[in-house]
């Protein structure tokens, strides 16, 4: 659900204006945090009792260090080498998915195109309707997820649909075609229309951005989350019940390309995640066990960024959030026993925190 | 009749009261005072068999154990002064305790070998031993003067044969740096004997003649060719996917600054590839921690000019 609804926070932050975020400041003076209230348009929402961006009516994130470094790398881009690519890891719970949201609405507001993958391990686990891809035999398409991820990619970056043209002819089928120079916001428009080709219109998008980032009109940021999943195993089966390597699905085949470094004009973000990911026990959270040998090489070199728990300062910060939203309700919540208590339960996990509180 | 004029008291063996029944012309007081020979016999076997300890009672505690079980015998519990239980208990109730305990006798008892026993066989089995050289003194001289050693188990138990078919196996053992194989054989060795290899000891347990297998290392065998990436023990850096991506990277970034006179050989001499190259071994080899990573974090961002 936390990601579902940082799509929904981002889909939305891109359509207003970039004038209208208001930056509040924080409370506590000394610390790192600072609250980033986001006005966000009921229509766009349809949450449940549970969010708490309708709760709170208002999205918030914590500001990090993780995520502060990651923005001053990003700040000091040079859009002539090759992208680089920054790999998120941490335990579980410890906020790598909010970092990556964070990141994300930093390019936005920056006006860069965003290529935001929620969660990769939905595209190697229960997908229903697998089909031969018709482009190459030997692959097999995902409609249902290439056309909610073409939804969501045009809700993100309507801008730029209309600005780039694609470079080359595109024949779908006898009858449909896509000319050389119509805006790539036509390719989106047949994805969703005709579900049987959103894979190969997926394919195509990727292709185009990675040729045209390279030209300069825009920076392209490529957001991951989850992206050992584009490198373990799969739970899909064809209908010999035989096992489907990733290699064999077309959006895994596009997404490994787009995030290797041999193009320029942006950069690649990447998040790795143990929940959802198959057939990889509880603990693991360290790059190599989770990418094993093939990923790790696949993105080598990139730079490992940790996401741990709250320290002190970030825990005491988020408590005092939650009293002011009057989110804990419990007496004793606001006494120094109390936040000791939460302290040892939580042992400063971000996710477990939320948890605990949520019964509060 | 005999038996309404017994005084009371008297407990007699029916030997005794078949006897009483004949003699009836005794008077009852006659019969008191001369006790008959049956039941003196008696009542001196029930003084006897009430008033003996058993032995344990008088044994002291610095007592001479040897001196008691000279010999494998079986378990008396009169002769053992400890409190031994053994048994299945009954419903809330304790095992039997050793007197008149059936599964005491059965089981096999090394009473007769106590340490001290044994020192005392130590003792005079010296006189028929020569010394221990003197120049073995300490494991480091023994090993490398006796590089293999041979594990022999011999096994005894109470049962229907003397044949145990665990005694058949015999261990070889050797340290792998006594061998003098060159790095090639040794790790071809170690793949052959695969989990017999213990790396922290460095010894190697195998049941064949030695030099035999030396010899035969020293050869490349034909489907050693076939040695991939995945065989490999150890992550070697050069000709590795690694080294391609991040010579791709360096050149695509020089190209971007136009500076296109440098090669690949001094791309791969500079220090901070150098660094690169270390921390990906390490990181390869040694798994992931926060060291490792941290260093290659730290050599990525050199590389790439992102401080």
């Amino acid at each position: 659900t936390m990601l579902r609804r940082m799509t929904r926070l981002l889909s939305g932050a891109r359509q207003l204006d970039p004038g209208r975020f208001l930056h509040r400041g924080s409370p506590a003076p000394q610390s790192l945090d600072a609250h980033l209230d986001d006005q966000r348009p009921r229509a766009v929402s349809c949450t449940s009792e549970d969010d708490p961006v309708k709760t709170f009516n208002e999205a918030c994130l914590m500001v990090r260090k993780p995520a502060l470094e990651l923005l001053h790398y990003l700040k000091n881009t040079n859009f002539a080498h090759p992208a680089v690519r920054y790999v998120l890891y941490g335990e579980k719970g410890t906020g790598k998915t909010l970092s990556l949201c964070h990141v994300v609405h930093f390019c936005a507001k920056q006006d860069w195109l965003i290529l935001h993958i929620p969660d990769a391990h939905l595209w190697v686990k229960n997908c229903r309707g697998l089909l031969q891809s018709s482009y190459n035999k030997q692959r097999f398409d995902q409609p249902v997820e290439a056309s909610i991820w073409l939804k969501n990619f045009k809700t993100a970056n309507e801008r730029f649909l209309s600005q780039i043209k694609v470079q080359e002819k595109y024949v779908w089928n006898k009858r449909e075609s896509t000319e050389k120079g119509s805006p790539l916001g036509a390719v989106v428009e047949q994805g969703l229309t005709r579900v049987r080709n959103a894979t190969d219109a997926v394919g195509i998008v990727l292709k185009e951005l990675k040729n045209q980032s390279c030209l300069g009109a825009f920076h392209l940021l490529v957001a991951v989350d989850g992206v050992n999943a584009l490198w373990g195993r799969t739970s899909l089966k064809r209908e010999d019940k035989s096992l489907i390597a990733p290699e064999e699905l077309a959006l895994v085949c596009s997404l490994r390309k787009m995030v290797r470094n041999d193009w320029h004009g942006g950069a690649i973000v990447l998040t790795l995640s143990q929940t959802g990911s198959l057939f990889k026990p509880r603990k693991a959270y360290l790059p190599q066990e989770l990418l094993g040998k093939e990923g790790f090489d696949a993105l080598d070199p990139f730079i490992p960024i940790l996401v741990s728990n709250y320290n002190p300062k970030e825990f005491e910060s988020c408590i005092q959030y939650y009293l002011e939203n009057k989110w804990l309700q419990h007496e004793k919540a606001h006494t120094e026993e109390g936040k000791k208590e939460l302290l040892f339960l939580s042992d400063a996990n971000p996710g477990q925190l939320e948890r605990l509180c949520a019964y509060l | 009749m005999a038996a309404a004029t017994l005084p009371a008291g008297l407990v007699l063996q029916p030997g005794a009261r078949t006897l009483r029944a004949f003699c009836t012309s005794v008077t009852p007081a006659a019969r008191s005072a001369i006790p008959s020979p049956r039941e003196c016999q008696s009542r001196r076997l029930r003084a006897l068999r009430e008033a003996l300890p058993p032995r344990t009672e008088k044994m002291t505690v610095d007592q001479d154990w040897p001196s008691v079980y000279p010999v494998a015998a079986p378990f008396k519990p009169s002769a053992v002064p400890l409190p031994i239980r053994m048994g299945y208990p009954v419903k809330r109730g304790v095992p039997m305790a050793k007197e008149g305990n059936l599964e005491l006798l059965k089981i096999p008892n090394f009473l007769h070998l106590t340490p001290v026993a044994i020192k005392k066989h130590c003792e005079a089995l010296k006189d028929f031993c020569t010394e221990w050289p003197a120049a073995l003194d300490s494991d480091e001289k023994c090993e490398k003067h006796f590089p293999i050693e041979i594990d022999t188990a011999d096994y005894v138990s109470a049962g229907p044969s003397i044949r145990n078919p665990k005694a058949r196996v015999v261990t070889l053992r050797v340290k792998l740096s006594s061998l003098n194989l060159d790095d090639h054989a040794k790790k071809k060795l170690i793949k052959l004997v695969g989990e017999r290899y213990c790396k922290t000891t460095d010894v190697q347990q195998i049941g064949h003649c030695i030099s035999e297998l030396t010899f035969s290392f020293q050869k490349t065998e034909e489907w050693e060719k076939d040695k991939t990436e995945a065989d490999m023990e150890e992550y070697i850096w050069e000709n590795s996917s690694s080294e391609k991506n991040i010579l791709q990277t360096l050149l695509q970034m020089k190209a971007a600054e136009k500076n296109l006179e440098i090669n690949e050989e001094e791309l791969l001499g500079t220090k901070e590839v150098e660094d690169y190259k270390k921390s990906v071994v390490s990181l390869k080899n040694k798994g992931d921690n926060e060291n490792t990573l941290s260093q290659y974090k730290e050599s990525v961002k050199k590389l790439l000019n992102l401080m």
